[in-house]
């Protein structure tokens, strides 16, 4: 959209070679993003879509005709009549090493599935690149933070790569910079301000560390708590109920019981991003106060179950009471965040065509 | 003097060029360490995430979190002060802690207390002496950077201008022009001394082209590579000829800002610079119309905080902006994006240093100052098992043993040279017949290595190279920024292969484990730390197999 400044004019299309096939590509984009257009699979760990590219893991490394080295194909950009390799055997060596050596780093190489959204990036890669040696042993890196007392993150970075996706996510996506960098080399540490626990920092909880995180050493602590749960874990597109926005969430679920929520990396409105509401705050659901039937207060001046025939007559009876006693300006009416805008646009048209008042806001606004 | 309150530091910098620095040393000399409350202040001042700001203090070796932390004393356990009793002078200071090479191998072993550097080989032989002067250049060699350097007041304005000093900028602001400048840089041959050897016309020329205001100047004084000394003493003894080399760099560039980025162990220097600043503005060469001239240029000094890769450039620029120092992704490079995302030049001080006097004697006397096709010359800081250590000025292409033997007096008596250290530690070892190099770019790559910076250490055959490898590496490991993985994680394993903690116990293993390391990280590092660490290893394995295999196969 905006990137056609260098390079090949006004949106034109320039040419490349991937792999010995001429490709075409947008000016602006990445060589990465060039292959993945092209189905090439390129390992990447410190790479997110939604992130600027950081060229940490070196994982994405393709070779570029005239180029000694390999270079990040995430932080290069593609040229006209630039020659790309994406796999060769020089390539794999260098990968496999550099998963071996990330898998030297860390305690344990696969964790439960729910722990997050990208949880098992690296075990995925280990498998795929054969990199499960045992080669480069040494020291571990990271220290966790088994103190902290929050309710949804768990902070294990013994299983820390350092790849930054959580600081990155947290700054870029939600711009709070709760989170961020300590020390250098191999005693690189996630840290909050003064390495405190997560509530005294800038953290909102929304959980965005977690779901990018590629080895589950941020975990979702309210999905892994149900591993007592029987059943399979089954996946339910769905939107998120709290607000207009309309996220995109996968509600994850066992026998009838929600366990959990991830995001959806495709959702239109959100793009993977939630806040703590909507990935952590769906006790309710299986709350044993939730209303499960309407309550009609009766005589007695107590809530009795109804029917929604019995409640809907009751409640127009009360509206056109008020507007038989009181006019048509004595209501007010309130609709909810929660109803998305197609909610929101027939209650707006039930107060001023029904109740005849313009006496309608909404508590998003409010 | 009233101790001045956060309010009153942050009124004085905020609204300065790259404030960050200079505010969280003023509070961190104020109170003698950086407190969570000065901390908070800074970052609602300058309006920087606590979080960054927090993570960004944790990554400089001396910025100390504690109180009193600053007074602590500060052994450099350097490759050359380590053989020098640098482990036992630590023990014997109270409550002192090792800091890296901090620069003076050619009078060890320097201790940073405060902010102060005091040298000696005992705890109660410590003084506070002055950089020691380049030996004298053998009879017939003749000198570019350190030709007048040896003159008493060579520091001061009047000094300086007694040789010539500022004749060269007169002459450039006033009846030439900047791609003129240019072309005599460009045509003298001169390129990066600081270890790249960029062509210097052809950066400044990039700069000059690029489009965006202001630009900058940057002179890479974060000399931080163990084993060089020399851009000490040049700012030492010289600091007028940086002077001059900056604000020729930015007549022919139309740069109006410049930076010295200074190395955090040189604190003396800090003070020579600022005088030798404040004369030069004072005589109209620097500031607003230089010399009645049109051409404006501000120059800062601003001192790092203990960070070898805030030499790598884009890890300077991001410094000296108050980020993260992690190296940036080229391209785009500073020439087009630097300090700011504007165009930028960044030179080392060497560079800079040659500048004026290539303009004074022309672009032929300065490339006829090398050896066979090499041009000019370049600064050699050598240490180590030699008997006259120092900073050596040489015509490019001068054969090594030359410079060890008859320059510097040679190994000592009954003593044989085991091994040298080339580019500092950035360009591992040659031994053996490898020893018979010239010493400029091609001739020392033939073997393998690098010039780079110039810093040459000696090693002996008294000497354990598994030892000397072990130690590079450990620094290597303990500078990595982190960013990269093959380099944060891969010094860290040759470390401990080195030091015999880890690793496989089958020779061949060891071998196949230390070579696959070392292939992955020179090509595929994100920046040259990465990529020279593992030069150390695969030397050592090339020069001295017995050795190593003597060392993987001893019990653990």
């Amino acid at each position: 959209m905006s990137d056609n400044i260098d390079g090949g004019g006004n949106g034109a299309l320039s040419t490349m070679t991937l792999d010995g096939e001429d490709v075409g590509f947008t000016p602006g984009e990445t060589v990465y993003e060039v292959s993945e257009r092209y189905r090439r699979e390129i390992p990447t760990l410190c790479y997110d879509e939604r992130l600027e590219p950081f060229g940490g893991c070196r994982l994405c490394i393709v070779e570029v005709e005239g180029s000694h080295n390999p270079v990040a194909s995430c932080t290069t950009k593609a040229a006209p009549g630039m020659k790309v390799t994406t796999k060769s055997g020089r390539l794999d060596m260098h990968r496999r090493v550099l998963l071996e050596l990330v898998a030297s780093e860390n305690r344990d190489l696969d964790v439960d599935p729910m722990s997050g959204y990208a949880s098992g990036e690296m075990a995925t890669l280990l498998d795929r690149y054969d990199a499960r040696t045992g080669r480069f042993l040494g020291m571990q890196s990271g220290t966790s933070h088994p103190d902290d007392p929050n309710p949804f993150i768990l902070r294990d970075y013994e299983n820390c790569i350092s790849c930054f996706r959580c600081v990155r996510v947290c700054a870029e996506q939600e711009g709070d910079y709760a989170i961020s960098v300590m020390n250098r080399g191999f005693g690189t540490q996630i840290t909050t301000e003064f390495d405190g626990i997560l509530k005294d920092s800038a953290c909102t909880f929304c959980g965005q560390c977690i779901q990018t995180c590629p080895t589950g050493a941020l975990a979702d602590l309210k999905a892994l708590a149900s591993k007592d749960v029987p059943g399979e874990t089954k996946l339910t597109r769905t939107i998120c109920p709290y607000c207009g926005v309309g996220c995109s969430v996968d509600l994850m679920t066992r026998g009838d019981q929600v366990v959990g929520v991830l995001p959806a990396m495709d959702g239109p409105a959100n793009h993977g991003a939630l806040c703590v509401k909507g990935q952590f705050a769906f006790d309710f659901i299986g709350h044993k106060d939730r209303l499960d039937t309407p309550l009609v207060r009766g005589d007695d001046g107590q809530l009795h179950p109804a029917t929604w025939d019995d409640a809907l007559d009751k409640a127009a009876a009360g509206l056109l009471a008020a507007v038989d006693n009181h006019g048509r300006h004595s209501l007010y009416v309130v609709a909810s965040g929660r109803a998305p805008t197609e909610a929101a646009y027939m209650m707006q048209k039930f107060v001023r065509a029904g109740l005849g008042t313009s006496y309608i806001d909404n508590c998003s606004r409010a | 003097m009233t101790r001045p309150s956060d309010e009153q530091l942050h009124e004085r910098w905020r609204d300065q060029p790259a404030p960050l620095l200079p505010l969280l040393h003023e509070l961190h000399e104020r109170d003698g360490y950086l407190s969570e409350e000065a901390l908070r202040g800074v970052a609602k001042a300058l309006r920087i995430p606590i979080a960054e700001l927090f993570g960004t203090v944790t990554f400089y070796h001396h910025f100390a979190r504690e109180p009193g932390g600053l007074e602590a004393p500060r052994v450099c356990t350097g490759p050359v002060c380590r053989l020098r009793g640098a482990g036992d002078l630590l023990d014997s200071l109270d409550g002192a802690v090792s800091m890296p090479c901090s620069g003076r191998c050619d009078e060890p072993v320097p201790v940073l207390r405060g902010s102060s550097t005091l040298v000696g080989l005992a705890a109660d032989a410590l003084e506070s002496r002055p950089s020691p002067l380049p030996p004298a250049a053998p009879a017939g060699i003749e000198e570019c950077i350190f030709a007048e350097m040896r003159t008493e007041g060579r520091a001061g304005l009047e000094g300086y201008r007694s040789s010539g000093g500022y004749d060269a900028l007169k002459t450039a602001v006033l009846e030439s022009t900047g791609p003129e400048v240019i072309r005599t840089i460009t045509d003298s041959g001169l390129a990066g001394r600081g270890g790249a050897g960029f062509p210097t016309g052809r950066k400044w020329s990039a700069v000059a082209d690029a489009a965006g205001d202001p630009k900058t100047i940057v002179c890479n004084a974060d000399e931080g590579e163990p084993g060089c000394f020399k851009d000490r003493v040049i700012m030492d003894y010289d600091p007028h000829a940086v002077i001059e080399g900056m604000a020729l760099a930015a007549f022919a560039t139309g740069a109006t800002r410049g930076f010295i980025y200074l190395r955090y162990e040189y604190p003396e220097t800090e003070g020579i610079l600022e005088a030798a600043i404040a004369e030069a503005e004072a005589a109209g060469l620097l500031g607003d119309g230089i010399l009645g001239s049109d051409v404006d240029f501000k120059l800062y000094v601003r001192r790092g905080a203990g960070a070898y890769i805030c030499g790598e450039e884009t890890s300077l620029l991001n410094s000296l902006e108050g980020k993260h120092p992690f190296p940036r992704n080229r391209p785009p490079y500073p020439v087009t994006h630097g300090f700011e995302g504007l165009p930028t030049v960044v030179n080392n001080v060497e560079t800079l240093a040659a500048c004026a006097p290539i303009l004074r004697n022309g672009p032929d006397w300065y490339r006829g100052l090398g050896r066979g096709d090499n041009a000019g010359t370049k600064i050699i800081s050598l240490s180590g098992d030699v008997v006259r250590p120092g900073n050596y000025e040489i015509p490019l292409g001068l054969p090594l043993r030359e410079l060890i033997d008859d320059w510097a007096g040679g190994a000592y008596e009954g003593r044989n040279v085991q091994a040298v250290t080339m580019a500092g530690i950035s360009g591992g070892f040659l031994a053996g017949e490898d020893l018979d190099v010239d010493l400029d770019e091609a001739s020392v790559r033939e073997r393998g290595s690098m010039l780079g910076a110039g810093g040459i250490m000696v090693f002996d055959d008294s000497r354990d190279m598994i030892d000397v490898a072990h130690s590079a590496m450990e620094f290597f490991a303990h500078e990595s920024c982190g960013k990269c993985f093959p380099c944060r994680i891969g010094t860290q394993r040759l470390t401990e292969r080195l030091a015999g903690k880890a690793g496989p116990k089958e020779l061949s293993d060891w071998l196949d484990e230390v070579r696959d390391l070392g292939e992955t990280m020179k090509e595929t590092s994100a920046c040259g730390l990465g990529m020279a660490a593992p030069l150390i290893s695969e030397s050592l394995v090339k020069y001295f197999p017995e050795r190593v295999a003597q060392h993987v196969t001893s019990v653990r």
